[in-house]
């Protein structure tokens, strides 16, 4: 049977993904890397998870494979299947897989939209052992040194059916993402965008009073990466007022009154 | 203003190109320069505000305002102005540049005037604007007089002072501000306040303080907050004069408007200042009530004390466990210092860190709230807060040995079970063995007609939550190698071919088949029966729980609904009202309407009842909400502190045994400790109690999907 190969070199980071450290998150990454331990990032949405994990592939230097998860996601998909060429069965690796034989960064992203049966098969990978089982294949795949297993998950999620299971979360290094302290955040708007300091300031103003509705009629206050989202249609010539309205106000709720008051908190701060 | 003034202001807000589009821009400012200062001032001032929401309307207005304001008088210009607003957000731009056009036509008597603005329709808007500028978390309400007293802001039931609706909101949204303005830049600090009571001030002196306070917080408002700034301006004054006055009033009291300035710098003014007339209070200006800023500080201030005291016993237990013994022996003023850090002011309101010997410490949002409002009062934490309180020992004993009150006028209740339970007491960090006696009661049922009246009031809900969970149950899922199914199965087809080939079996299982997700939710509704639920809370409590149990009919989920009060450690109560194998019929519907406020919420000891209750069930996902109105307390020394521990400890207990835990409350104080409780994302705060039956139902439907 003929096994090709999968193309890693594409998924290499060439130029060097923006980001902005918070704490020491870069230095534990790495050395749970070098000690071959998986890791899982916790976090609000927009608060630069995937971009941290781009990041670290970048100063890694290992291609990064991305694995969106969604609730039909099952093993073969991770792990791989076999398919049906010229009359002949033949065997395709999944992400995971080829991301083992190459020595990869695999990243998981919300890992518990995931069905939980899936998130069963990377238990083996996660522990001492570092095993992926391809039962297809009869096969017990070593992973490599260079071999890193991340996932993420929002732990803000008010729903019970979708928690990560202890024997799941208890094999990895958890990092713990929030959004940026104001300075930061301006800092990163303004790189990210190259927009006037005063505007990112504005922004990050009126991010930090959504947020403080938060559990007050909106679900999740704007997060930085919709604050990037304004700054880059402010920096294109949008009406600020226009530009949070579309970028973070219709993007965070359907409430009018709501819509409302994030139009007037906008206006009050541009 | 002088011509390259005037064209500064035009590139500043970038309508200097779209007014080249209608006329010579030098002819126009030329124009402009002709009107008297404040005509120029109010035309600049609109035209800045019309361009942060359209700036090709705010050169066209700039146009033709010249020509307006020679036309009209202040009153029908600024009417004028607010149909030109109105038209522009409800109709569009063509249409509020007719509007502007057709200025010969226009005349305040002749217009269709929109109705007032009622505070019920912006009274939501108002919460979550408010809100939203930070500071102290305050509640909107309406009133006779406009003031705020430091928590509250009260408001006029309706504004009708302009002739359309938009300016009207406009005018509410910025009393609300300036109110808010009051408590967040100082006009209230602790020192002030209690110098106005003591100097008993005369209401002249007060309006003279009301007036350089106005001038003191819009300048903060300016450096904060520039569009509400432009809108104060635009909005604030009665007529020109009124607008010369304040002017002049700005530029005696010039020493106000400096950075730093507070409130203590008006007090000392206001002798100065009682020789010139007073200009009228500006549109969005309240009227000033020491006497209940005051009273409700006071209470305040000894509440955030208390609270304050027993938050940082407990971060330097924390901190003393982390350090070792010896530091434990160090007075805790030492420990803490709270550092405002005033860099990054234009980005933060408060930017507060609390540093214990040296080193950061990580505080919870709900701390960080409570500093942030003793702030407010004191511009920083008072010495006599920062000290150790000890908790007496004694006092905590006899207090415990308060045995349950006569509660026993429930003789009625027919059913009597008595389980012992433990209870956790944080002082000591062990539980206090078989503590507490719960008894189990049958709820009492009354007359059914309630539940027809709710599901009557709720037709048009019910049918849409009956709609939603319907759409819930419908959710399917495609079932891999199955015996028989809609299509078939690509992995197993291939699969087979390829066992075929390698002469080993056939595989049967070559299917796929859409099935209804098995839910498998066991879910225990602990319902707050506490006495503060008496009278709205108590009725939106049965209509949720009526509402509730139709919408859980559909979805088949298993259910139990039990209420929970007391009195004392030896008199703590839950109500059957239904049991997870009951079915729900006339008698569940009786006992629904029966639910009456009782005593205490002695919470702790109910969680761990009904949880075990809820562990004896079989399902995958068990669930135990929480319906209630308020903090753990009961008559004893189960409040404070206390309370909130043990019923932490106890759903920590339903954590460990797999159920998941959920709270709903309509107490806006719940996120001082709730999120220590449950957790960051295990509650909800609901802000009205009407919304109640509406949004439980939701709630429910998020939480299990």
């Amino acid at each position: 049977m003929a096994k090709p190969e999968i193309q890693t070199k594409q998924s290499f980071i060439i130029e060097e993904p923006y980001y902005e450290s918070i704490a020491d998150e870069i230095a534990v990454f790495s050395s749970a890397y070098r000690n071959r331990l998986p890791v899982l990032l916790k976090g609000p949405t927009g608060c630069g998870k995937t971009r941290f994990i781009e990041h670290m592939a970048w100063r890694l230097k290992r291609p990064l494979v991305t694995v969106a998860c969604h609730d039909d996601l099952t093993t073969s998909d991770l792990v791989g299947r076999y398919l049906i060429k010229n009359g002949e069965t033949v065997w395709i690796d999944g992400p995971l897989t080829s991301a083992v034989r190459n020595g990869s960064i695999c990243y998981l992203d919300e890992i518990v939209e995931a069905r939980k049966d899936t998130s069963v098969v990377i238990h083996s990978l996660c522990d001492n052992r570092r095993l992926l089982p391809i039962e297809k294949l009869g096969e017990l795949l070593p992973a490599p040194a260079e071999f890193c297993l991340t996932i993420s998950y929002n732990p803000g999620y008010q729903s019970v059916l979708k928690d990560l299971k202890q024997s799941t979360r208890q094999r990895f290094i958890a990092l713990e993402f929030n959004y940026p302290n104001t300075n930061l955040e301006r800092i990163i708007i303004e790189k990210e965008t190259n927009c006037e300091i005063n505007t990112a300031c504005q922004l990050v103003k009126l991010g930090s009073m959504t947020r403080k509705l938060k559990g007050n009629g909106l679900e999740e206050g704007a997060s930085t990466r919709l604050l990037i989202n304004a700054a880059k249609l402010i920096s294109d010539g949008i009406l600020p007022v226009v530009a949070t309205d579309t970028a973070v106000a219709q993007a965070l709720t359907d409430d009018t009154e709501m819509l409302e008051a994030i139009h007037e908190l906008s206006r009050s701060v541009f | 203003m002088r011509d390259a003034t005037i064209q500064d202001f035009l590139n500043f807000n970038l309508i200097h190109k779209d007014l080249e589009r209608y006329a010579q821009v030098d002819d126009v400012i030329s124009e402009i320069t002709a009107l008297d200062r404040e005509q120029q001032r109010l035309i600049c001032d609109w035209s800045e505000l019309i361009a942060c929401s359209n700036r090709e309307l705010a050169a066209y207005f700039f146009f033709m305002a010249p020509n307006a304001s020679r036309h009209m008088d202040h009153q029908n210009f600024i009417a004028w102005i607010d149909l030109t607003i109105t038209k522009f957000k409800k109709l569009g731009l063509d249409e509020a540049m007719v509007a502007l056009k057709d200025f010969c036509k226009f005349s305040l008597s002749s217009i269709e005037c929109y109705p007032s603005c009622q505070f019920d329709d912006v009274c939501r808007f108002l919460h979550y604007f408010v809100r939203g500028l930070g500071g102290r978390e305050m509640r909107v309400i309406s009133d006779q007089s406009t003031f705020t007293d430091t928590g509250t802001l009260f408001l006029p039931s309706s504004i009708d002072l302009f002739p359309f609706a938009e300016l009207n909101y406009t005018l509410y949204k910025l009393t609300a501000t300036h109110l808010w303005a009051q408590t967040r830049y100082g006009t209230w600090r602790y020192s002030v306040t209690k110098k106005l009571v003591e100097n008993c001030l005369t209401e002249e002196k007060l309006a003279v303080f009301n007036r350089l306070e106005c001038l003191r917080i819009d300048e903060s408002v300016r450096r904060d907050f520039p569009g509400l700034y432009r809108e104060f301006k635009a909005l604030g004054d009665k007529d020109l004069a009124a607008r010369e006055h304040w002017l002049q009033w700005r530029e005696r009291a010039g020493i106000l408007l400096e950075p730093g300035k507070t409130a203590e710098d008006s007090f000392f003014l206001i002798d100065d200042f009682m020789e010139f007339s007073l200009p009228p209070l500006k549109y969005y200006q309240g009227e000033m009530f020491v006497d209940k800023v005051y009273e409700v500080m006071r209470e305040r201030i000894d509440r955030e004390k208390t609270r304050f005291q027993s938050e940082w016993q407990t971060l330097r237990v924390h901190k003393d466990a982390a350090v070792g013994e010896e530091a434990r022996q160090d007075p805790l003023e030492e420990l803490i210092e709270v550092i405002k850090s005033d860099e990054n002011k234009e980005l933060s309101d408060l930017n507060i860190q609390i540093t214990m010997e040296g080193a950061v410490s990580n505080i919870s949002d709900s701390q960080q709230r409570l500093i942030s409002s003793i702030f407010q009062d004191f511009d920083g934490i008072p010495e006599e807060y920062i000290k150790s309180i000890e908790i007496s020992r004694s006092h905590q004993e006899e207090q415990s040995q308060i045995k349950s009150s006569n509660n026993s006028q429930d003789q009625d209740l027919n059913s009597h079970k008595l389980f012992k339970y433990h209870e956790w007491d944080f002082i000591q960090q062990r539980f206090r063995k078989d503590f507490c006696t719960l008894r189990e009661f049958l709820i009492i049922p009354d007359d059914e007609s309630f539940v027809h009246e709710t599901l009557k009031k709720y037709g048009g809900l019910l049918k849409s939550i009956r709609k939603t969970f319907a759409g819930v149950l419908g959710e399917t899922r495609l079932m891999r190698r199955q015996m028989d199914g809609d299509d078939i199965d690509l992995d197993a087809i291939i699969e087979t071919y390829a066992d075929a080939a390698h002469g080993l079996e056939n595989r049967e299982y070559i299917y796929t088949r859409y099935r209804n997700h098995n839910r498998n939710v066991a879910v225990m509704f602990m319902v707050d029966m506490s006495g503060s639920t008496l009278g709205w809370v108590n009725k939106a409590e049965r209509e949720s729980l009526v509402l509730l149990c139709e919408a859980l009919e559909i979805l088949g989920d298993r259910y139990a609904i039990f209420g929970f009060s007391g009195s004392g450690n030896n008199g703590c109560e839950v109500y059957r009202i239904k049991e997870f194998e009951q079915v729900y019929d006339q008698q569940v519907q009786r006992r629904i309407s029966g639910i009456r406020p009782k005593s205490y919420t002695r919470m702790g000891t109910a969680i761990r009842h009904l949880g075990h209750l809820l562990n004896l069930t079989h399902a995958r996902n068990k669930l135990l909400i929480t319906l209630s109105d308020g903090r753990p307390e009961d008559c004893d020394n189960y409040k404070g502190r206390y309370g909130i521990e043990d019923t932490r400890h106890a759903l920590m207990e339903m954590k460990q045994s797999g159920i998941h835990t959920f709270c709903i409350t309509i107490d806006n104080q719940a996120q001082d400790y709730l999120p220590h409780m449950y957790g960051e994302a295990n509650y909800t705060v609901i802000d009205e109690v009407q919304k109640l039956p509406q949004k439980v139902a939701d709630i429910y439907r998020r939480l299990t999907t």
